[in-house]
């Protein structure tokens, strides 16, 4: 057995190990929960100085030489000045740890402090940028311009059994300036459909003051009924994503596994 | 006890065993399903295939063997496509410290692939670069957007020669000077880092996704209103995609039908190379068994408990 047939093997022990908890509370599940705790543990202390701490403290702090290939003689890394000021980082980030001193523990709020602002500067854009184009994109017009067709124009033909884009230049300029220009009533429909589910949804979360009469409360009982439904499809496919994730485990063993196993 | 109240008590151990060999089973014959791949599924497809030969793409790879199911579907035809268009590409992680060796994992696996086929071996330090983990996805993404040399300082490739060379020296990002030169950036992910991604660089760069099933309803939002350029879903998403690299959109025709049609877009060419239908199909067909394992389970759990309740109402 080859060095990836062990590993694959390892991998399929892990696995049942892991599902064993299905049967019931074991020491073996136990076993390979510490084991999965204990590598990813390690793994990130490694990956932190690998990837972060030392390209981006440790190498700016200190510098380095410019390193130049044998061969060719061409700089394949170009030298870079250290900073002292980097030096600074360390303490203020230990500084953290002092939380769990109690005469000292004030300090802590020092690092979180400048964390806090960082985020909370950068907040008021962020929001924006979530969300303005989602309000802006839900602003569409419900009243049809035209009923000379009931479908949108299409910019694409069949061109020898191909669909390509309309090939004249003035057609296609043509149809381009008549979407511009026009709602369309299956437009106007499926925009309808979805103002209408954007309003009632939005509808059931007025808490400021109580809904009467039949037409408030039909929309905001019509929203539930949306979020509902929502739900019911956002659950859908989280349902969907864990079966993938039990089909996969299986198809490691079934595939991944005896496929290494047989062809030693 | 009747056979209605033991439908109900069905030892849950029992269903696991009848999930797993019905999964087991449904492996052993991947089928090609006849779909009509989402419309957020077919933008993913056509804004990757229309990029330029040889263009720049940054790819975030947010997820590890938590995922695989899912995930590395996706990633596999990611891989093939950018490779498929002879595009550079760079990739990191910024969520999770795991994630970068997984994706190298299968990018390995990919190369080799296509070695076995004939095809171009894609060449760290010259057709990719590997940067590794990004703690701190928010500073990460602003970083990126205001200022990439930077939070990229210091970061070597490996050469294809074996030795290491600063990332901005190489053939993939030595035309770059900031994420405006950049063509695309498609996040690979199971978790909000795609949220994070688009709050700070969506007016800078296209930004196109696959994600999971679970992450999928709240990133659809973002598709809708344009912030995500393209979007593949779960594990319905990597079928699609491999579908769409068999069928192509508007362009295979079976019975002088088109595959897959989309009237938003012109002819998408299919890919004519290498693996297409993997990991998509081989699990497709599998979830529908799943599925109908599941409903099955349900109707007969509420036929069960509506027959006993009956039963009960007639014995009083």
């Amino acid at each position: 057995m080859d060095y990836d047939a062990i590993k694959i093997t390892a991998g399929v022990v892990a696995t049942i190990g892991l599902y064993s908890i299905l049967y019931k509370e074991n020491k073996f599940y136990r076993f390979f929960e510490h084991v999965f705790l204990g590598l990813a543990a390690g793994y990130t202390i490694v990956a932190q100085w690998k990837d972060t701490l030392y390209p981006q403290w440790w190498l700016k702090m200190f510098g380095q030489v410019a390193d130049v290939d044998a061969a060719t003689g061409a700089v394949t890394s170009p030298a870079v000045p250290g900073n002292w000021i980097y030096a600074a980082m360390l303490p203020i980030g230990l500084l953290a740890y002092l939380v769990f001193n109690r005469k000292h523990n004030w300090m802590s709020k020092i690092p979180i402090g400048v964390i806090l602002g960082l985020w909370s500067g950068q907040q008021i854009q962020i929001w924006w940028n979530t969300w303005g184009p989602q309000i802006y994109s839900s602003m569409q017009p419900i009243i049809p311009t035209t009923f000379s067709t009931l479908s949108v124009p299409s910019t694409v033909e069949v061109v020898n059994g191909r669909v390509m884009p309309i090939q004249d230049p003035v057609a296609l300029a043509n149809v381009q300036q008549q979407l511009a220009n026009n709602l369309y009533l299956t437009q106007a429909l499926t925009n309808f459909i979805f103002v209408l589910t954007f309003a009632s949804a939005f509808s059931y979360f007025i808490f400021s003051f109580e809904l009467k009469g039949k037409f408030l409360t039909g929309i905001n009982k019509f929203g539930r009924w949306m979020l509902m439904i929502g739900f019911g499809a956002i659950f859908g496919s989280t349902v969907m994503a864990r079966f993938a994730l039990v089909i996969d485990r299986m198809s490691y063993i079934v595939n991944e596994w005896v496929q290494a196993l047989t062809q030693r | 006890m009747t056979i209605w109240e033991k439908m109900q008590k069905v030892d849950r151990r029992i269903l696991y065993a009848i999930l797993v060999v019905c999964v087991c089973v449904g492996l052993f014959f991947p089928t090609t399903i006849p779909t009509d791949p989402d419309p957020s599924s077919k933008s993913f497809y056509a804004e990757v295939m229309k990029l330029e030969k040889g263009s720049t793409v940054i790819i975030q790879t947010d997820w590890t063997n938590s995922t695989r199911g899912e995930s590395m579907g996706h990633f596999e035809n990611l891989m093939r496509l950018m490779m498929h268009g002879d595009h550079k590409f760079v990739f990191y992680s910024a969520a999770d410290p795991a994630a970068p060796q997984v994706a190298r994992t299968v990018l390995a696996r990919i190369v080799a692939e296509r070695k076995g086929q004939g095809l171009r071996e894609y060449k760290v330090g010259e057709d990719y670069i590997d940067l590794g983990f990004f703690p701190n996805a928010e500073a990460t993404n602003t970083t990126m957007g205001s200022n990439l040399r930077s939070v990229w300082a210091n970061r070597k490739s490996k050469t294809p020669t074996g030795g290491e060379v600063d990332v901005w020296q190489t053939p993939v990002l030595k035309d770059v000077k900031n994420i405006g030169d950049v063509d695309m950036m498609i996040v690979v992910t199971a978790s909000a880092s795609i949220d994070v991604a688009i709050q700070r660089l969506a007016q800078k760069v296209p930004i196109t996704a696959m994600v999971t099933g679970v992450t999928g309803p709240g990133v659809l939002p973002f598709y809708q209103s344009g912030q995500v350029k393209g979007l593949a879903i779960g594990l319905k998403g990597v079928y699609d995609v491999e579908y769409m690299m068999v069928n192509g959109i508007n362009d295979v025709e079976v019975e002088g039908k088109k595959v897959v049609e989309w009237d938003k877009v012109g002819k998408v060419d299919r890919v004519n190379e290498g693996t297409t239908f993997s990991r998509g199909r081989a699990y497709y067909g599998t979830l529908h068994v799943a599925l109908v394992l599941l409903i099955l389970a349900v109707v007969m759990g509420n036929v069960a408990m509506f027959a006993s309740r009956r039963r009960k109402g007639d014995a009083v």
